[in-house]
């Protein structure tokens, strides 16, 4: 291996520290109209009155665009995961959150754009607006969604991951004690120092080009397709360089509009949002609600878990089914309990859609379950690294959705901590292995769960 | 109205409130100097204004007439790079490289005004420049080793605080 | 010109001197004054300030400290870092405002005069200025004036800081919230000063949408404790983007007994 191992300098690393890398914001092509949006200003409300032709008529504003523009309305970016389209690209008739687009504006400048904008002339019927996703299964509660308050559309028509696993009842019948939390990380904005920007030129063959920067540019590919209606080849997207993106530039939210407003215009255009809308109205990390309880004995086994997670997917659906189903798997985190009942629903409320973000669906279970570990050693007087060993998952054992693992590494990487931090650990949880259990590592209650590693 | 960039005196159109941020890019297409917030938040668009380091989205272009404005495009080029320059990049510490433009003018106006490789007081001098994607630590390790004098070989990185791996260099 | 300026309405003037700007302030109707910039510029940049006239003082001359004897006369367009070296609790003050770049733009007037900010409170300046009882001397409707800072600063906005002076003080403390670096403002902030006649004052930013003196804590500074809780009676914190007002009521008998012991202890 050449590469592997080898501490190799940046390929891009001289023209960044020379200014040369080229960001779209950077991309200069003569004739370029500046975009504008106008984006709802209320949380959740009918649209009942909607006129654009004030901003048309001003001097300087080249083409105006609303949901009537865009060929395929609705276009669900993970449909081929079945996961349905909910989400217009532009508002129809109603928003479901406050900076929701709803009409754009492509101009000569900047300050046209900004002051065509506010020509436009829109009422609302404001609705009550839900954001606390505890409330979403009261009887009472605002309906967010078309759908409802949460998705429903996991396998067989399911309202929400489910697992199930040994014996629940079992398991918090025989504890010594029961360990409950409650744990809500909040939304985190991926502020990337380059906000969403891009350009579109349309060419005289009829093909766009589109300086986009999407982290995923085949995948933004096939959304501004689908929703343009247009064969691929249609399209030609320049990416690959992006000012910092952690998840929040996936969801070709700026690309699809650049496109209609070059078509609708006959000129390249750019749209780059201010710091203020890349705060306001640009995806999140999904704030979640997890309620853990673990049925534990005094000596730190944990026999079953319970979780109950509500994900804040905000207004539509996005990515969050697919990010609720990987926190579900994770649910145990490293450690192995046999008897689990885990229900994890996605939510709707009236918040800027969520979104992916580094690891996202994983983090915040990961977070839940070890903070819980440590209430766990807590509350039963115990070391919270012995207890972490104790559980720790090894070969032969299944995790919640039924894997058997066949090379575990939990228990060397606690150890290899433990010594780092200067943790003693008493003889047998230094001599512990990842090896399949036995002896005082394989009590009753774990022996229905083990595998063979060889049949998986 | 005059501006002096990079050595170059250029008449410019904009009006007397335009930011010069918005001068530089979209006047002149300078484009190293990146407009992260336009409200001098984030040091992306940190230039030498006389030799001192500002945030040139929040000058308005009157107050740049006469002045010698320096951005990342005048520390060096390509083929003449700075010991700044060649320390971000041994250093590894641009990652998406947005914010790098702001750090090295930032790293270079303090290095000319005595800085020392004390990473106290280079995170002091830089504190008014965020980055999302290195964690700062790499970019406090190239200016102290530009601070220092260090010579950089820039056909490999830098052994960092963190790094395991010993060897060097493809095969 | 892609971005043409959103204030390509506004007459700019810049004076090349003290008495031309305040010829041009005039009553200071519809005119916006900007030292730095540092403030105004993103408020026009965005849309938010749309002044009929921009009076830029960079070119005044209304820059620089002077000292006579024991007082101490700070021009308006004095940029925050040539405070930054000062004796608390000016000097820690300034030092705590944004980082090097911005406070080497940013002037004394400037932070002095801020408006209400879009979601924070600013002026980080009239905590340490009011602890030191200083004056301000200003120009506009009426004339030149000079008057106690408590008296200037309900006028700000529609007045031309000239400078602001204050006699040094036997002792100064400074007690601030930690910021993060950029444009940030103070959270919240208490500025005490003990002048040589013994006479103490306490002053919080961040309280509310401008500076203000603590009275009752000043009436019961013996006791820092019950001083710190006296405290709440001279403020009226409010919710903003940097921190609630039930968070400001926690700290702020924290910071008071911070300065008091400071003070105490500089005896």
């Amino acid at each position: 291996m050449k590469v592997v191992g080898a501490r190799i300098p940046r390929y891009d690393g001289v023209a960044h520290v020379t200014g040369r890398t080229t960001y779209v914001d950077d991309v200069r092509i003569p004739g370029t109209l500046w975009v504008k949006a106008l984006r709802s200003p209320v949380h959740h409300a009918a649209i009942t009155k909607l006129d654009t032709r004030p901003a048309e008529e001003m001097p300087g504003v080249s083409a105006v665009i609303t949901w009537e523009d865009v060929p395929h309305l609705v276009y669900g970016p993970l449909e081929a995961l079945g996961i349905p389209a909910d989400e217009p690209l532009l508002a129809k008739d109603e928003v479901r959150y406050k900076g929701q687009p709803i009409a754009l504006v492509a101009a000569r400048d900047e300050a046209t754009a900004a002051e065509a904008v506010s020509r436009i002339e829109i009422e609302f019927d404001e609705r009550p607006a839900l954001f606390d996703v505890r409330q979403a299964f009261d009887a009472d509660c605002p309906v967010i969604h078309q759908e409802g308050n949460w998705y429903t559309h996991f396998e067989d028509d399911m309202d929400r991951r489910q697992i199930r696993k040994g014996d629940i009842a079992w398991a918090f019948e025989n504890a010594d004690t029961i360990v409950q939390g409650v744990y809500r990380p909040a939304a985190i904005e991926h502020a990337p120092i380059e906000t969403q920007v891009c350009q579109v030129v349309p060419e005289p063959s009829g093909r766009l080009t589109i300086y986009s920067c999407t982290q995923a540019l085949y995948f933004s590919m096939g959304v501004v397709a689908a929703h343009l209606q247009v064969p691929l080849n249609k399209l030609k997207v320049v990416g690959g360089t992006t000012g910092g993106g952690f998840g929040g530039k996936v969801d070709t939210a700026t690309e699809t509009m650049c496109c209609l407003l070059a078509m609708k215009s006959g000129r390249p255009v750019k749209w780059r949002w201010t710091r203020e809308e890349e705060f306001l109205c640009s995806s999140t990390r999904a704030p979640w609600h997890m309620e853990i309880a673990d049925a534990v004995t005094k000596d730190g086994w944990i026999l079953g878990r319970k979780m109950l997670t509500l994900h804040d997917a905000g207004a539509y659906s996005r990515f969050s089914p697919y990010g609720l189903t990987k926190h579900s798997f994770h649910h145990t985190g490293a450690y192995t309990i046999p008897n689990l009942e885990f229900d994890g629903y996605v939510v709707y409320t009236n918040r800027v859609p969520t979104t992916a973000m580094r690891g996202f669906g994983v983090t915040s279970v990961s977070f839940a379950v070890e903070t819980h570990m440590s209430r766990v050693a807590d509350v039963l007087g115990l070391d919270p690294i012995e207890i972490r060993l104790k559980n720790a998952n090894r070969v032969g054992d299944t995790s919640p959705n039924g894997v058997v693992y066949t090379d575990p590494s939990t228990v060397p990487t606690i150890q290899t901590i433990a010594e780092a931090i200067g943790h003693e650990l008493p003889a047998d949880y230094r001599t512990m292995t990842s090896e399949q259990r036995s002896g005082e590592w394989l009590p009753e209650h774990l022996v229905a769960q083990l595998g063979n590693p060889e049949d998986h | 109205m005059n501006v002096t960039v990079n050595g170059v005196t250029h008449e410019i159109e904009g009006g007397p409130l335009t930011p010069l941020l918005d001068v530089l890019r979209e006047e002149l297409g300078i484009t190293g100097p990146k407009a992260g917030c336009h409200q001098g938040s984030c040091g992306a668009c940190t230039v030498l204004v006389d030799g001192e380091p500002r945030r040139a989205c929040l000058i308005p272009s009157v107050y740049a007439e006469g002045k010698e404005i320096t951005t990342v495009e005048g520390l060096g080029t390509p083929e003449d790079l700075s010991a700044i320059q060649e320390a971000f990049i041994h250093h590894y510490a641009a990652q998406c490289g947005f914010c790098t433009s702001g750090m090295m003018v930032a790293a270079k106006a303090y290095i000319d005004r005595g800085g020392t490789d004390d990473p106290e007081a280079i995170q002091e001098a830089l504190g008014g420049h965020m980055c999302r994607c290195t964690g700062y630590a790499k970019i406090i390790e190239a200016v102290s080793a530009a601070a220092r004098g260090d010579s950089f070989d820039l056909t490999t990185t830098a052994v960092g605080k963190y790094t395991t791996m010993t060897t060097g260099g493809a095969e | 010109m892609a971005t043409a300026s959103l204030s390509a309405a506004t007459d700019v003037v810049v004076p090349g001197s003290a008495d031309e700007a305040i010829a041009a302030f005039g009553d200071g109707d519809d005119v916006l004054v900007v030292g730095g910039g540092t403030i105004v510029v993103p408020e026009m940049t965005y849309g938010r300030l749309r002044p009929g006239k921009a009076l830029m003082l960079a070119r005044t001359g209304l820059d620089g400290i002077e000292r006579n004897g024991s007082r101490t006369t700070v021009g308006a367009a004095t940029p925050l870092e040539e405070l930054t070296g000062l004796p608390a609790p000016l000097g820690p003050c300034a030092a705590n405002v944004a980082d090097v770049e911005i406070r080497s733009q940013a002037t004394v007037g400037g932070n002095i005069c801020a408006g209400e900010g879009h979601e924070a409170p600013r002026g980080d300046l009239q905590g340490a200025f009011l602890a030191l009882g200083a004056t301000v001397r200003s120009a506009g409707e009426g004339g030149i004036v000079e008057e106690p800072l408590e008296e200037f600063l309900p006028k700000r906005r529609h007045r031309l800081l000239l400078s602001v002076s204050y006699d040094e003080p036997a002792a100064g403390a400074f007690a601030g919230l930690d910021r993060p670096h950029t444009h940030d403002y103070t959270a919240l902030a208490v500025s005490g000063a003990r002048a040589t006649d013994g006479t103490l004052r306490l002053a919080a930013t961040g309280a509310g949408w401008w500076g203000v003196r603590l009275p009752s804590a000043e009436a019961a500074a013996d006791d820092p404790v019950a001083a710190g809780e006296a405290a709440l009676s001279d403020v009226d914190p409010q919710d903003d983007a940097l921190a609630s007002a039930w968070y400001r009521a926690k700290v702020l008998p924290v910071l008071v007994r911070t300065v008091l012991d400071e003070l105490k202890g500089a005896a």
